[in-house]
C-alpha cells in the first residue's frame, strides 16, 4: 500500500507543473461550457422542462470542469504499450494494475481539481441559469462528494480496462477512440443524461457509466434525493467492485500471454 | 496545375501508405463513423425533447449540422497537414526537409498529410445534409446549388485559415493547442447550431473573428428561405467570401512566421 | 569569386530558461551559435566540417541550405542568397539529415523517388538515366521495391543519398551521414561520395564527429567551435598540430624481453603485449621500430591508428572547447 501512495504522490507533483496547459485548458473549457449553456438557454426559451435550466446549466459546468477527469489517459503508459515495453512492466513481481492505477487516479483526481476549481469559481458568478447554483441543500453537497470519489474508483478502473484492451490489439487508435465515446455519450458530457429520452434514462441510469459524473452531479443539483444517496453508492460500488474485477482479470490475461510469447 | 498534379500524388500516395495497415484503418475509420453519429444522435434527441431551436425547425437544424460536418471534415481529409499533422512536422524536423525542397512551404504542407478515416464523417454530414433538406421541405434550384457549393468551400477555407493559427504557433514553438482548439473545435460545436441562437458576445466572435457565420449560416438560411436578420440574396453570396480572406491573411501570416523559424537542434 | 562566400555571419537564438520559483515569467537567455563566421569554398571540394556539439554547424548548413535566416552578414552560394532565393537555390543543392529521413516511410522507396520527380520537377529521359545510373552505384536495384520502414540503417542512408541527388545538384549537404553504420557500410558509402565527387565535380559539405570520414574523403577541414572558425586547412596540418603521441602494441616471443628505450617514451605492461607511447616529432617511427627490432623476436606489432577520436579530444581541450 505504501508503494501505491509514493506513486500517487509523485503523480500529484508532475501535474502541478504543467501550468501553461492548465490554463489554456481552462480557458477552452469554459468556452465549450459557454456554448452548451447558450444553446441550452435557446432551446429553453421555447419550450421549457421538467427539469430546471439552472440545473442543466450546473451539470454541464460540472461536466466540463471534470472533463480532465473522464478523459485524461497516463502518456507513459500509452507509449510504452506502443513501443511494446509494457512487456517488461508486466513481467514484474509487483501488482502492475494496482501501480498503474494508483498513477491515473493522481493523474485524474489532480488534473481535474486544479481545473475545476477556478472554473467553478468563474461559472459561479454568471448569471441564474447560465453559472454554477449552489447546491439545494448542504446536505446534497455532502452527499455529493461520496459519490464523486466513488465515480473516480470507476473511472480509473475503466481507464484500466481500456488500457487492457488497448494492449491487446496491435492498433490501439480506434479500440481507445471507440471506448472514450462511450464513455462521453454515456456519462453525460455531450448531453447531460437529463436531457436524454425519459424512456432511454430508466435504462442508462444503471449503466457504469452512468456512475462516474452523472450520479454525483444529480446529487449536488438535487435532481436526486438526498434520501436515495445510500442506494446510489451501493450501485456505484457495486460497479467500481466489478470493473476493477474486471480490469485485474484482464491485466493477468495479458502477463500469461506476454510470459508465453517470451515479452 | 503542377502543383495540383503533385497534391493528387503525394495524396494517392499517402492514401496507399494508409493501407498498409488495412485492419487498423477500418477499425479506426469505423471509430469515426460512431463519433460523428454520436453527434448526430445528440442532436436527433434535442430535437426530439425540444421540437424547435428558436424559429428553427428540426430539419433546419440537421441542415446546419450537415453542413458543418461536410466541411469540417471534407477539410481535415484533404488538409490533414495543416489541421492535424503540422506540430509534428516541425518537431521531427520535416519542416526542414520541405524548406530544402523547390516547392512552396505550404503546398508541401498540404502534401505531406490527408486523414481518410474521416470518409465516415463526411456522410454522416451528408446523410445530415438530405434528412435537414427533404424535413426543411426546400425546393432546390441553380442558385441554391452553387451557394452550397460556395459555401462548403469557403468554410474549408476559413477552418483551414483558423488552424494554421496553430500551426503558426508551433513555429514559434508556442505551446497553446488547447487556446486554438477553443476557436477551431470550439467553433465546430458552437456554429453546428444557428448562429443567432447565441447571445451578442458569442455572435460577434463567429462573425467577426471566426465568421463562420458569414460562410456557412448566412448562405445556409438563404438556402432554407429563412434569410439571416432578413439580408438580401446577393449576402448569400457575398459574405462567404470572408473565408477565403481568413486564408489569405494566415497564409501571408504564416509566411511570415516561417522567417522566424528556428529549426530544432539535430 | 568562389562557389560559397560566407562572411561574417552571425546568428542568436534565444533560449527560454526554466522558470524559477517565485517569478512570474521565465528568463531568456541569448546563446551565440555563430559569431561571426567566415569562409569560401570552390567547386568540386569536399570539406569536412567538424567541432563539438552545439559549436555552430548544423545552424550554419541550415543557413546555407536556406532553412534558417542569419541576423547578419553575408552569404551567396552560386551567387545566390539562400534564404531570399530559396526556390531557385535549393534546386542546386542536395541535403542529408543523418538521422531525419526525406523519404516516406510506408511506401517503396521508388514512390518516394517518382514523387521527388515531381517536386523538382525533373524531366523522365533525365530522371529514368539518373536513376539507373545512382541505383547502380548505390546498390539499390533490389531494394526499389521494399519500403523505408524495412530497411537497414545503412540502406536507409543510401537510399536517402539517392534521393538527394536524383535532381543532380552542384552541391551537397551531409550531416553525419555514417551515423551508426558498420564498417562496411561506412566504406561503401565513402566510395560512393568520391566516385560522385570525381564524376560531376558536386561540391560536398560534411558534418561528422567520425574522423575517419574526414581522412578518407575530405582535402580541407574547418574545425568550429564556440560559434567561432578556428581552424581552416588540410587534415595532415591539423593533425600535426594535435596529434603529438602515438601507441605501439608489441609482443615478443620471450616474456621479458630486454628493450633499450630512449628517453620519453612511455612503457606499459597489457596483457596483449607491450604498448609504447611515444612522441613522432621527437622519435621517428621508423628509428623506434629498429630499436625494437634488435631487442628480441617480435611476434605480433601493430602501430596504433592515430585514434582520431582522441585527437579530437585533444583538440578540444587545447582550443578550450
Amino acid at each position: 500500500m505504501r508503494g501505491y501512495i509514493s506513486v500517487f504522490k509523485m503523480r500529484l507533483r508532475m501535474e502541478l507543473q504543467y501550468r501553461g496547459a492548465m490554463i489554456g485548458g481552462i480557458l477552452c473549457q469554459m468556452f465549450f461550457g459557454i456554448v452548451l449553456v447558450a444553446l441550452y438557454n435557446a432551446l429553453y426559451e421555447g419550450k421549457p422542462q421538467s427539469v430546471p435550466i439552472e440545473n442543466v446549466a450546473t451539470y454541464v459546468w460540472l461536466q466540463q470542469a471534470f472533463f480532465r477527469m473522464l478523459l485524461a489517459t497516463d502518456p507513459d503508459l500509452v507509449d510504452k504499450i506502443r513501443s511494446g515495453d509494457i512487456s517488461y512492466d508486466l513481467c514484474r513481481p509487483v501488482n502492475m494494475y494496482g501501480f498503474y492505477y494508483a498513477r491515473i487516479m493522481a493523474q485524474k483526481l489532480m488534473g481535474s481539481l486544479m481545473r475545476a476549481i477556478p472554473m467553478l469559481a468563474v461559472a459561479a458568478f454568471l448569471p441564474k441559469g447560465w453559472g454554477v447554483s449552489a447546491p439545494t441543500s448542504a446536505l446534497g453537497l455532502l452527499a455529493a462528494i461520496p459519490a464523486l470519489f466513488l465515480g473516480l474508483l470507476c473511472i480509473c478502473a475503466l481507464e484500466n480496462i481500456t488500457m487492457a484492451f488497448t494492449m491487446k490489439t496491435l492498433d490501439p487508435r480506434g479500440m481507445q477512440a471507440l471506448l472514450n465515446l462511450l464513455m462521453m455519450t454515456l456519462s453525460g458530457n455531450l448531453l447531460p443524461l437529463t436531457l436524454f429520452p425519459d424512456s432511454w434514462q430508466k435504462v442508462i441510469r444503471f449503466f457504469p457509466y452512468a456512475q462516474l459524473m452523472d450520479a454525483p452531479i444529480r446529487l449536488y443539483t438535487g435532481d436526486f434525493a438526498v434520501s436515495d444517496a445510500i442506494g446510489i453508492y451501493a450501485l456505484q460500488g457495486f460497479w467500481a467492485v466489478v470493473l476493477i474485477a474486471l480490469g485485474m482479470s484482464m491485466w493477468n490475461a495479458n502477463k500469461k500471454r506476454m510470459i508465453v510469447q517470451g515479452g | 496545375m503542377n502543383t495540383l498534379r503533385l497534391y493528387v500524388k503525394s495524396i494517392g500516395m499517402l492514401l496507399r501508405s494508409h493501407l498498409q495497415y488495412p485492419s487498423s484503418f477500418i477499425m479506426q475509420t469505423l471509430a469515426q463513423l460512431v463519433m460523428e453519429g454520436g453527434e448526430m444522435m445528440v442532436v436527433i434527441l434535442l430535437v426530439d425533447r425540444f421540437d424547435n431551436l428558436k424559429h428553427w425547425s428540426g430539419g433546419n437544424l440537421y441542415f446546419f449540422f450537415g453542413l458543418m460536418a461536410v466541411s469540417f471534415y471534407l477539410t481535415e481529409f484533404f488538409g490533414r497537414g495543416i489541421t492535424g499533422d503540422f506540430p509534428s512536422m516541425v518537431r521531427t524536423g520535416r519542416l526542414d526537409t520541405f524548406l530544402v525542397r523547390p516547392r512552396g512551404v505550404l503546398t508541401q504542407v498540404f502534401c505531406g498529410g490527408t486523414d481518410p478515416r474521416r470518409i465516415t464523417c463526411i456522410a454522416v454530414g451528408v446523410a445530415a445534409l438530405i434528412m435537414g433538406s427533404i424535413l426543411s421541405g426546400i425546393s432546390w434550384n441553380i442558385f441554391k446549388v452553387l451557394i452550397l457549393i460556395e459555401s462548403i468551400a469557403m468554410s474549408c477555407l476559413l477552418i483551414l485559415g483558423l488552424f494554421m493559427i496553430e500551426a503558426i504557433f508551433s513555429i514559434f514553438s508556442v505551446k497553446s493547442v488547447e487556446l486554438v482548439n477553443a476557436i477551431t473545435y470550439g467553433g465546430r460545436s458552437a456554429c453546428q447550431y444557428p448562429i443567432d441562437v447565441y447571445p451578442l458576445p458569442l455572435r460577434a466572435l463567429f462573425t467577426v473573428v471566426a465568421p463562420f457565420a458569414l460562410t456557412m449560416h448566412v448562405p445556409a438560411s438563404w438556402i432554407l428561405d429563412k434569410p439571416l436578420y432578413g439580408w438580401p440574396l446577393w449576402t448569400a453570396f457575398v459574405t462567404p467570401l470572408s473565408g477565403a480572406v481568413v486564408f489569405t491573411v494566415m497564409t501571408c501570416f504564416f509566411h511570415l512566421a516561417l522567417r522566424h523559424y528556428r529549426s530544432t537542434g539535430s | 569569386m568562389s562557389y560559397i562566400e560566407v562572411d561574417n555571419l552571425k546568428k542568436d537564438f534565444i533560449v527560454k530558461k526554466k522558470r524559477e520559483k517565485g517569478k512570474l515569467l521565465r528568463e531568456k537567455d541569448t546563446v551565440n551559435a555563430l559569431k561571426g563566421v567566415s569562409f569560401s569554398v570552390d567547386k568540386g571540394e569536399l570539406v569536412g566540417y567538424i567541432g563539438p556539439n552545439g559549436a555552430g554547424k548544423s545552424t550554419t548548413v541550415k543557413i546555407l541550405s536556406g532553412i534558417l535566416t542569419p541576423d547578419s552578414g553575408e552569404v551567396q552560394v552560386g551567387g545566390l542568397i539562400p534564404w531570399k532565393q530559396r526556390k531557385v537555390h535549393v534546386k542546386n543543392i542536395g541535403v542529408v539529415f543523418g538521422q531525419r529521413s526525406q523519404l516516406w516511410w510506408d511506401v517503396p522507396i521508388i514512390d518516394s523517388y517518382n514523387l521527388l520527380k515531381e517536386i523538382y520537377k525533373i524531366p523522365q529521359g533525365d530522371y529514368e538515366a539518373r536513376l539507373k545510373e545512382l541505383m547502380g552505384a548505390l546498390q539499390l536495384e533490389e531494394l526499389m521495391r521494399t519500403p523505408l520502414r524495412l530497411l537497414s540503417l545503412g540502406q536507409r542512408m543510401r537510399a536517402e543519398l539517392c534521393g538527394s541527388l536524383l535532381h543532380r545538384p552542384e552541391l551537397l549537404f551531409l550531416d553525419e551521414p555514417t551515423i551508426g553504420l558498420d564498417a562496411v557500410s561506412k566504406i561503401a558509402l565513402r566510395d560512393f561520395l568520391k566516385w560522385e565527387n570525381k564524376q560531376y565535380g558536386t561540391t560536398v559539405m560534411l558534418t561528422t564527429h567520425d574522423m575517419e570520414d574526414i581522412a578518407a574523403l575530405c582535402s580541407r577541414v574547418m574545425v568550429l567551435g564556440h560559434g567561432q572558425k578556428l581552424f581552416d586547412g588540410k587534415l595532415p596540418d591539423l593533425l600535426e598540430r594535435f596529434d603529438t603521441v602515438r601507441n605501439v602494441q608489441v609482443k615478443f616471443d620471450t616474456e621479458n624481453p630486454d628493450i633499450k628505450l630512449p628517453e620519453g617514451v612511455e612503457y606499459k605492461r597489457s596483457e596483449d603485449g607491450i604498448i609504447l607511447s611515444y612522441e613522432p616529432a621527437k622519435l621517428p617511427t621508423a628509428q623506434l621500430l629498429s630499436i625494437l627490432q634488435e631487442s628480441g623476436n617480435i611476434s605480433e606489432l601493430t602501430l596504433q591508428p592515430e585514434n582520431t577520436d582522441r585527437l579530437i579530444a585533444a583538440m578540444y581541450k587545447e582550443l578550450d572547447l
